[in-house]
């Protein structure tokens, strides 16, 4: 299992930050909470993705590693 | 809130088949220690159960069904805390503390059980109403074997219910679900329902043959449902799993042809009320509804359905912790819809929009659950909706769903 985009729902204001930094991975509900397509995140697209995450004003975005 | 929760309970109860779960309490309103005894025997020792139950799958009864053997092997290594999970939020439903109630040593003994075989220290008994505290308390003075249980009152609300919340509100944090998805056994907690400690004390005294002696191969044993809206004898029933529809109604006094019935309470699903039916998880699932926590609520026709989902809709809208932005804006603006489908107003497209965009976005399982709740009402309802775009129902809505505090 690859590493997933998830957002913590509770820390999440709706900045909109993350959309407007990747339309292609985000889209914004009517007020303005993201929608993640497809949280799986490629190995390629790792590292542009954490800059995403660490871009995050309310700290609500992570990337989760598969751990078992 | 606490004026609500501290109204009496209705306890009352009764069975269909031979009870187990509530056997004596047809003779006994309450069985303390020797009741107790002279009514289920003596508890075996307490190193049998892991093994009955890798043998017998019992599901826990507060909602999600999560296989109690399952639950026990993802500790790591020895439990820290056992949690009983009496903190039963959903309006509809008084099984959980119906046991507590009328019959806490047999929650006890499944708890302590449970301790003992997964080496935990400390187990705590939540719940969220003074009497049923009061109950579980005298239970646990009584007892020789309880000296270490605590009993704890912690603050109500739908989603306080919820398993990390119940464990948050224990170590002092708000009465909220966490953002993030760790189970609790994750760190050694092992959170249960009420009703899941009861059948494994059942277990440890029957053995795996005789507690699959009835009930369904995949499902053995008796549950709990709560039985109640338009019904002539409402209360808590214990039923072998996999008892037909038809059979519950009937003895529940519901009118031949119900409208509707709603399984799994006000996170589950609108049903069709086919008397064949088979109440239990895969009976439920194969008609695409939830057993949830064993709520079983009828319309009869008298009341009009769509505005029981309405105000059932609106009620979720509330109960909303409003940590969640899709939660906090979604479900309100999918209770207008409903409203509005009410009133007559096109808004089908916009119902069935805001129910999906809320699902899989929270912390908890509430906005889920919740547009789980109006899709397949909303489904079930077609034609009403179509009747109320034509000019209304003409019934009155009678509230025969209970919500807040109408326990």
């Amino acid at each position: 299992m690859s590493a997933r985009l998830a957002v913590d729902w509770t820390r999440c204001d709706g900045h909109g930050l993350c959309a407007a930094l990747r339309p292609d991975r985000f889209g914004l509900d009517e007020w303005g909470f993201p929608i993640v397509g497809d949280p799986d995140v490629s190995p390629a697209d790792e590292p542009a993705l954490r800059a995403v995450v660490s871009a995050c004003p309310a700290l609500a975005l992570r990337v989760d590693r598969p751990h078992r | 809130m606490t004026a609500l929760l501290d109204r009496p309970v209705d306890t009352t109860a009764w069975t269909v088949g031979e009870p187990r779960l509530l056997a004596g309490l047809a003779q006994h309103a309450r069985l303390d220690l020797a009741a107790h005894l002279s009514v289920h025997g003596a508890l075996p020792p307490a190193e049998r159960l892991v093994g009955y139950l890798e043998a017998t799958p019992i599901a826990g009864r507060g909602g999600a069904g999560f296989p109690l053997a399952a639950k026990l092997r993802s500790l790591p290594g020895r439990a820290k805390h056992v949690v009983v999970n009496g903190t039963e939020s959903e309006p509809a439903s008084r099984k959980d503390r119906t046991l507590l109630l009328r019959t806490p040593h047999l929650v006890l003994d499944g708890a302590i059980a449970i301790a003992a075989a997964t080496g935990a220290r400390d187990l705590t008994v939540a719940v969220h109403d003074a009497a049923v505290a009061a109950s579980v308390r005298a239970a646990v003075a009584e007892r020789g074997d309880a000296r270490g249980v605590q009993v704890r009152v912690i603050p109500g609300g739908f989603v306080a219910g919820e398993a990390r919340a119940v464990v948050r509100a224990l170590q002092g944090g708000p009465a909220l679900p966490p953002g993030r998805r760790t189970p609790p056994t994750a760190t050694g907690t092992l959170v249960s329902n009420v009703e899941t400690f009861a059948q494994a004390a059942l277990l440890l005294r029957y053995g795996p043959h005789r507690f699959a002696d009835t009930g369904t191969r995949t499902e053995p044993g008796t549950t709990l449902l709560t039985v109640g809206g338009a019904v002539a004898r409402p209360g808590v029933v214990e039923i072998p799993l996999g008892t037909p529809l038809g059979i519950v109604l009937a003895a529940a006094g519901a009118p031949a042809l119900p409208e509707a019935v709603i399984l799994g309470g006000y996170h589950g699903s609108w049903a069709v009320p086919m008397p064949d039916l088979r109440l239990s998880r895969e009976g439920t699932a194969a008609v695409g509804a939830a057993f949830g926590a064993g709520v079983l609520l009828v319309l009869d026709g008298a009341s009009c359905a769509l505005g029981e989902l309405a105000r059932v809709a609106g009620w979720l809208a509330d109960e909303s912790a409003r940590q969640c932005g899709p939660c906090r804006f979604g479900l309100p603006a999918l209770a207008a819809d409903v409203a509005a489908l009410a009133a007559g107003l096109p808004r089908a497209g916009a119902a069935a929009q805001h129910a999906r965009v809320v699902t899989g976005r929270g912390a908890c399982a509430h906005p889920d659950g919740a547009a789980r709740f109006v899709t397949s009402g909303l489904h079930l309802l077609r034609d009403e909706v179509d009747r109320h775009a034509a000019g209304g129902c003409r019934r009155p809505v009678l509230a025969q769903l209970p919500i807040g505090g109408a326990r």
